[in-house]
């Protein structure tokens, strides 16, 4: 299916459910992921739901670095998300390494995994920083020609 | 606070029952001394600190490259929050300890990291999981001695221009 | 270690799991619905800071160091100048002492509201959840104010404190103490008069007096089996020698008792913050360190909100440190957590791990599965132990899902 007509399919989908993993971060952008699900900044509102299982996401939200230790994970994580699915990465970490760029035991960035639709940059992440990047997301898929 | 007398007093008494500490027991600051220990003796000064002397907080261990030898520091630590960091070398063919999981269980961890990072041998250690390197991490590869670099990686960041910052 | 019989099952939990946040692994042998065993595999997060922090300048170290832990950042930050500026031999002006102090305590206040409400969630109880996290964003945007940022302030230099609090600062944070101490005698209230909550939490977790002390458990965790340990008070650092506090204990030795010692920590912070802001020395607020620190060595202790951390620091005259090594307090607690589930349900998992509020990005963590031969072997998501805990617990009558409607209205503006 082109990718084209996944978006349509997905922006029908008005509904994102992420799942969220962290990829061996410090975890100021995992607190900020959730503190963008409180009141203060309500992700919810633009209907993104938080769930437990990879089986019921269509968008995951990746923190962190990737540590060797958890490339495999992150993987299998992955293939179980089914189609369509998007990822998105969030704090400095998971854009490009950030600090951690350079040490062992770490890819430096989820792209050097899995395919990444939107980097959400900051050393954290805000959660206003958040809620831009997931509205702009959805606005980026919903307006596919 | 300038009164180091509870320091002064864990000096002699350390130095009074191991002669040999004689010149390495050192008092760094209030609440921080340092005894650098022969290698055949640390785990009876170990031994004795803990039951005798209510160093009763393993706090950590550090284990460094040395160059010729690999050295370990048993941090320890009193209620009172008088801290004695007691140290030794061991040779790097050989790098062995005990293990003080006998004294603190918790010390497992800190062992598996002697283990994993500088590549020493802990006895009396039971089995147990990496740590805290992932499972397929190849063996003789030891990240924290000195002579080792990652393979594949670009290598430390670029200096620049630094801006010292006060 | 006891032998476990081929009917007994092994399951799986983590590494991912939605509320810690972190990737953890732990193993856990049961028969039936009780725990025989618990494994703990840590790692996951393991970055090689130690390693980096060879090959970069002190300064560089510094922001590392800084970002082992996104909720103690201060924390790791604070412990690793204070090593490094005992190296140097440098005496820092008292206000920067106190203004350290003061992010340390207003680390603490968002540390423990942000246990507060995952610990919430952990049981069910999504309101506290909310509640609590929309109290600690006022914590948060006074961090932001002060520092910059949210998180990993970039507050500390060696020497002293890069930035300072204005007149106008001090009044919000001194109207913020006042709100914030209402909320919590709000919490404190639920804590201590919901019997449903009491009655979830009690008896959960327990970790004797004594086994806390044989296994190193530190911070709340040990202070709520009336350990009365406190690196603030025992080997006191930055301005705590100088103002008054209490070490808050509990001998209650279960997630209760740990509850009730965080919610009365946050009490004892607005009053810290408080004096330390009304007794706030003037003066420069840092003093110049050189690039190059001299050979040396030191062991700098600080209480984060978990417990003790400890950093050692070894300088051979060059711009870069010879060896940093980190300790951080859940790597001291997690041994009594394997112990605390022994013989308990698996549903109480999720809350006896939350309890001792685990930073596994300050340890890095892992989780491994493991099967025991013969065994049935089952892989759950944390989400759907936690899930299973809900239900097992609204089985037993404690249904704590029936608080979040209850507690809708007990709000003050």
């Amino acid at each position: 299916m082109s990718l084209l007509k996944q978006a349509v399919k997905w922006a029908r989908v008005k509904s994102p459910w992420v799942l969220h993993f962290n990829t061996g971060a410090c975890n100021a952008c995992d607190i900020e992921i959730i503190a963008a699900l409180t009141p203060q900044y309500d992700l919810e509102r633009f209907g993104v739901q938080l769930k437990g299982t990879p089986r019921h996401a269509d968008v995951l939200l990746c923190s962190g670095p990737v540590t060797r230790q958890i490339k495999d994970r992150l993987l299998r994580i992955y293939e179980q998300m089914a189609e369509p699915k998007f990822v998105v990465a969030i704090g400095t970490c998971a854009c490009s390494g950030g600090v951690f760029k350079g040490c062992y035991n770490v890819l430096a960035g989820i792209d050097n995994v899995l395919p990444v639709l939107a980097y959400i940059p900051g050393c954290p992440a805000s959660p206003t920083a958040i809620l831009d990047g997931v509205v702009k997301l959805l606005r980026s898929l919903e307006s596919a020609p | 606070m300038s009164d180091m007398s509870q320091e002064q007093a864990i000096q002699t008494e350390l130095t009074a029952a191991y002669p040999c500490l004689q010149d390495t027991v050192r008092i760094q600051r209030a609440r921080r001394l340092y005894a650098a220990v022969p290698r055949e003796r640390i785990g009876e000064v170990f031994a004795f600190v803990v039951r005798k002397m209510d160093f009763s907080m393993l706090c950590a261990i550090t284990g460094l490259d040395e160059g010729e030898t690999l050295g370990v520091i048993y941090h320890l630590a009193r209620p009172d929050g008088t801290m004695l960091n007691l140290s030794a070398s061991v040779p790097k063919e050989r790098p062995i300890l005990r293990s003080v999981t006998g004294f603190f269980p918790a010390a497992d961890a800190y062992e598996r990291e002697l283990i994993d990072l500088l590549g020493f041998q802990v006895e009396g250690l039971g089995p147990g999981p990496h740590y805290p390197l992932p499972d397929d991490w190849p063996a003789g590869q030891y990240p924290l001695r000195k002579d080792w670099t990652a393979p594949d990686q670009a290598g430390p960041p670029r200096q620049g221009s630094e801006n010292p910052d006060v | 270690m006891s032998e476990t019989r081929s009917r007994d099952v092994t399951i799986p939990i983590g590494p991912q799991h939605p509320a810690l946040k972190e990737p953890t692994s732990f193993s856990v042998t049961l028969s039936g619905e009780k725990i025989l065993q618990v494994g703990v595999r840590l790692g996951y997060n393991h970055r090689g800071i130690e390693k980096a922090c060879e090959s970069r300048s002190f300064i560089q170290s510094l922001y590392l160091i800084e970002r082992v832990c996104g909720i103690c950042s201060h924390s790791h930050s604070s412990c690793f100048v204070q090593a490094v500026e005992e190296i140097a031999g440098l005496q820092l002006p008292h206000r920067a002492m106190y203004l350290r102090t003061i992010i340390a305590e207003l680390e603490r206040l968002h540390s423990h509201l942000l246990w507060l409400g995952v610990a919430g969630h952990e049981i069910g109880f999504d309101t506290l959840l909310m509640y609590t996290w929309r109290d600690r964003e006022i914590v948060m945007d006074l961090l932001a104010a002060i520092t910059g940022n949210r998180v990993n302030y970039g507050m500390n230099t060696f020497g002293g404190v890069r930035r300072d609090i204005s007149p106008e600062q001090k009044a919000d944070i001194l109207k913020a103490m006042d709100t914030l101490e209402e909320r919590t005698k709000y919490y404190i209230s639920v804590a201590t008069e919901e019997t449903t909550l009491i009655q979830r939490l009690s008896g959960v977790g327990v970790l004797s007096h004594d086994d806390a002390i044989r296994l190193g458990a530190v911070g709340p965790t040990a202070r709520a089996s009336n350990v009365k340990r406190d690196i603030r008070k025992d080997d006191p650092y930055a301005a705590y020698d100088q103002v008054p506090f209490e070490v808050i204990t509990s001998d209650l030795n279960d997630v209760y008792g740990r509850t009730l010692v965080r919610v009365r920590e946050l009490m004892e912070s607005y009053k810290l913050i408080r004096h330390l802001l009304n007794s706030l020395p003037d003066g420069p607020i840092a003093v110049k360190a050189p690039r190059k620190m001299p050979a040396g060595e030191a062991v700098s202790r600080y209480e984060a909100p978990r417990g003790e951390n400890v950093h050692y620091v070894r300088a051979n005259g060059s711009e870069k440190p010879e060896r940093v090594k980190v300790r951080a307090p859940t790597l001291a607690n997690v041994q009594a957590v394997a112990h605390m589930l022994i013989d308990r349900y698996l549903a109480d998992l999720p809350i006896v791990v939350a309890a001792i509020d685990p930073c596994f990005s300050c340890t890095d963590r892992l989780i491994d599965l493991t099967r025991e031969g013969g065994g049935r072997c089952d892989v759950i998501t944390w989400g759907q132990l936690h899930d299973y805990s809900l239900r097992w617990y609204k089985k037993q009558g404690m249904d704590l899902s029936k608080l979040n409607s209850r507690f809708k209205c007990g709000e003050s503006s």
